[in-house]
């Protein structure tokens, strides 16, 4: 007797999929060197295999279930396909079926409640979205006075520890004199989680409802902390709504802009562009930083260059590459809805993302994502005896403005 | 405004408790619903009634009786086990019509307040649910029930003046259970029944009981960190001193493997919503603060003053979490054998 194995084709899957991704996944040609560069097999025995999925997206066969969700939507794979394939756009419509067909992991559809209700994924309230900022001198977005609004985030916004990367950068662009203002309790989600997770006509109601609050308030630019939020206003609100959107910048790239025109002056001794007393006195000693290129940054908008630009500035700033970097640098495990969703230990890839920053020996480990700054401080603490510790861009940029990397 | 299918002036002067059970046994909060009744209907002058449902459950009423239930309206037919929402609100709603309740009372236990909600919309009047406290003013007999909102931030008392009977679910452990007192008389009103099978569209088929825990629903939540160094033993020790105490864990001490994932509380774990939560040894990273939130009370413990979890806390204790959770353990104990408890 030979076992087979049967086949179940199911056209009127394959429809749906092809609608849900424009056809993304037929052009697919099944080299497979999406699976051998997918960071899951750097932690698992049986890694993602996205080349099996993307054939079964070309045929409408389902059996990708058991690995939909792992996709943290990092797009290494997509950084190697030799056909160009939108595959994390392929993975967010296959997410989009199981919506359909509620069989979505548990803890997401609380995550989507959240966003309804709260207006924010993370279950708290609204009314608490500017607490944030109330010791601290925050302007409030003015048209008529500002050129751009700083979109803090909800993860910024409410994530105690991400906070801080909030009032740090607040307090750089404020000693500059950048004619920036918040939005405050008014400041709506960019609804990245949600696409993130693949339901995409709830995105396109929050992507809606969001740019009417940015055109009721008269935003010209946005100027945002989290690249997820970058990467949305960027790419998926123009196409969304059938038109431009708002010109949006990711913050490193805003204070490489003030930098590089001598706005933002970096200079030992001077804070505020006035000259301090006992600040800057002695020669700055070396801090020597590595770089974390966070995913939506980096490999879905291509900019590598401005983070570095910015440490780089930083008088006495050392920057040390790890193994992994830019186009190759590794996930942190925290995107594609993965946030909201528990990782076994020993799968974590910020773990080993912390040990290659380990190995280069810096003291500073950095990143430009509330995301990448939550999960790499998660695995420091639980690597234990490592002498580094996780720093958010503009909080290396403050400290390195008073002097203080205590 | 609806009116209800009775009102005030035709409603008896009645409070009805629905007494769930379980295995032959009647649940806490009904013992408890019992208690309060008969504080409420002492302060009165009312009846206290309760409602069995099941089959074969007459010893029941003896227990209710006990407890200090005036009257058992005892309603049994096979159809009435297992629990089925149609057939007990069916049967439920028929007897109150009959008895006319001034006030009806209900444990806010899963087929409690599922129960509760379709009885309120047929009987046209008002539920408040999940109540943490109950009175009813002298002059009017009208209930005034107390509910907490936004994480036990804000109090409000309400009460509905036209609808009759004045529902309330009421959460378990709000109210102590009194002795019993096996002296006490009642008298058994059968409710008739008639019940199709037809009616119910439901047939259940097996009853599975879960192995792992359910903390979400503990009174009082005990979790352990990175800080408590995978000592749990000592918060499961102060755990059972406490009644609807649970342990439960940030995820570092769930990942090392010293308690099992189902006790993990934050974001990708078990959300709880205790009356009060000791977090022991947790830096209180974003996360987890998701999953305590909710609590009414936080008592924090950790030996770093800087500690993120104090900024969410009620009461902050500054040390080490294996030198003072012994202590209150300890402490717990000798005030509880003096209180002969």
């Amino acid at each position: 007797m030979v076992e087979t194995n049967h086949v179940q084709l199911d056209d009127e899957l394959w429809e749906r999929i092809n609608a849900l991704t424009d056809g993304a996944a037929a052009v697919c040609f099944q080299c497979g060197e999406c699976t051998a560069v997918c960071p899951w097999g750097l932690v698992r025995e049986g890694a993602l295999n996205v080349r099996s999925m993307m054939r079964q997206a070309q045929l409408g066969i389902k059996s990708w279930e058991d690995d939909l969700w792992l996709c943290s939507s990092c797009a290494q794979c997509e950084a190697y396909c030799p056909r160009a394939v939108d595959i994390a756009d392929v993975f967010r419509a296959l997410r989009g079926i199981s919506w359909q067909e509620r069989t979505v992991e548990p803890g997401l559809p609380s995550m989507l409640w959240s966003m309804y209700w709260n207006e924010n994924p993370w279950s708290q309230p609204p009314s608490q979205r500017f607490s944030w900022a109330k010791d601290l001198e925050v302007p409030i977005f003015d048209p008529q006075r500002h050129e751009a609004a700083l979109y803090v985030g909800c993860t910024a916004s409410y994530d105690r520890r991400v906070q801080r990367v909030a009032a740090a950068l607040v307090r750089v662009l404020g000693s500059c004199g950048a004619k920036f203002g918040c939005l405050g309790d008014r400041e709506p989600c960019c609804g990245e989680p949600v696409k993130s997770v693949g339901h995409n006509p709830y995105f396109e109601e929050v992507v809606h409802s969001s740019a009417r609050v940015f055109r009721e308030m008269g935003v010209q630019k946005l100027v945002t902390i989290s690249p997820h939020c970058y990467d949305v206003f960027k790419n998926d609100y123009p196409e969304v709504l059938g038109g431009g959107f708002i010109e949006t910048v990711h913050y490193t790239q805003y204070l490489s802009e003030l930098i590089h025109h001598g706005q933002l002056d970096l200079t030992p001794g001077v804070l505020n562009g006035e000259i301090k007393e006992g600040i800057g006195k002695q020669l700055r000693e070396m801090v020597e930083v590595t770089f974390q290129d966070p995913c939506y940054l980096g490999r879905s908008n291509g900019e590598y260059a401005a983070p570095r630009y910015v440490l780089g500035a930083l008088p006495g700033m050392v920057l040390l590459e790890m193994e992994d970097k830019e186009v190759d640098g590794l996930c942190c495990g925290g995107g594609g809805g993965r946030m909201w969703l528990e990782t076994p230990p020993g799968e974590r890839f910020a773990d080993l993302r912390v040990q290659q920053a380990a190995d280069t020996g810096a003291s500073i480990l950095a990143t430009a994502c509330p995301f990448c700054l939550v999960c790499l401080e998660d695995s420091l603490k639980a690597a234990g005896d490592l002498d580094m510790r996780v720093l958010d861009v503009a909080e290396i940029v403050w400290k390195s403005m008073e002097d203080n990397f205590e | 405004m609806v009116l209800s299918i009775y009102n005030a002036a035709s409603a008896a002067d009645t409070i009805w408790v629905y007494l769930e059970h379980d295995s032959g046994v009647l649940e806490g909060v009904s013992l408890e619903l019992l208690s309060k009744g008969r504080q409420l209907a002492d302060q009165m002058g009312w009846k206290l009634a309760g409602v069995l449902l099941g089959e074969d459950i007459d010893e029941l009423a003896d227990t209710a009786k006990a407890f200090g239930a005036d009257e058992i309206w005892l309603g049994m037919h096979p159809l009435l086990e297992p629990f089925t929402i149609k057939a007990y609100t069916k049967v439920l709603y028929e007897a109150v019509i009959q008895g006319k309740p001034s006030v009806l009372l209900i444990g806010a236990t899963p087929n409690g307040r599922d129960l509760a909600g379709r009885l309120a919309v047929r009987l046209r009047t008002g539920l408040n649910a999940d109540c943490t406290g109950l009175e009813i003013e002298r002059e009017s007999g009208v209930l005034v029930s107390e509910v907490s909102g936004f994480g036990g931030g804000v109090l409000a008392l309400i009460e509905m003046g036209l609808h009759r009977p004045q529902m309330a679910t009421v959460r378990p452990g709000v109210f102590e259970a009194l002795q019993a007192n096996n002296t006490r008389n009642g008298v058994v009103i059968e409710i008739p029944i008639s019940l199709e099978y037809e009616e119910i569209n439901t047939k259940v088929l097996e009853k599975v009981t879960g192995e792992g825990v359910d903390i979400s629903q503990a009174q009082v939540l005990l979790a352990g960190g990175r800080g408590v160094e995978g000592d749990f033993g000592m918060l499961t020790e102060l755990a059972d001193l406490l009644p609807g105490a649970e342990v439960g864990a940030t995820r570092p001490p769930v990942d090392e493997g010293f308690i099992e994932r189902d006790r993990q509380v934050g974001q990708t774990g078990v959300v709880c919503s205790p009356r009060v939560a000791v977090c022991c040894g947790i830096s209180g990273a974003f996360h987890f603060i998701v999953g305590v939130e909710k609590a009414d009370i936080v008592i924090a413990v950790n030996s770093d003053p800087e500690a993120e979890i104090f900024q969410h806390a009620d009461y902050c204790i500054l040390g080490d979490v294996s030198e003072i959770l012994p202590k209150i353990t300890a402490c717990l104990r000798t005030s509880m054998e003096a209180a002969g408890v």
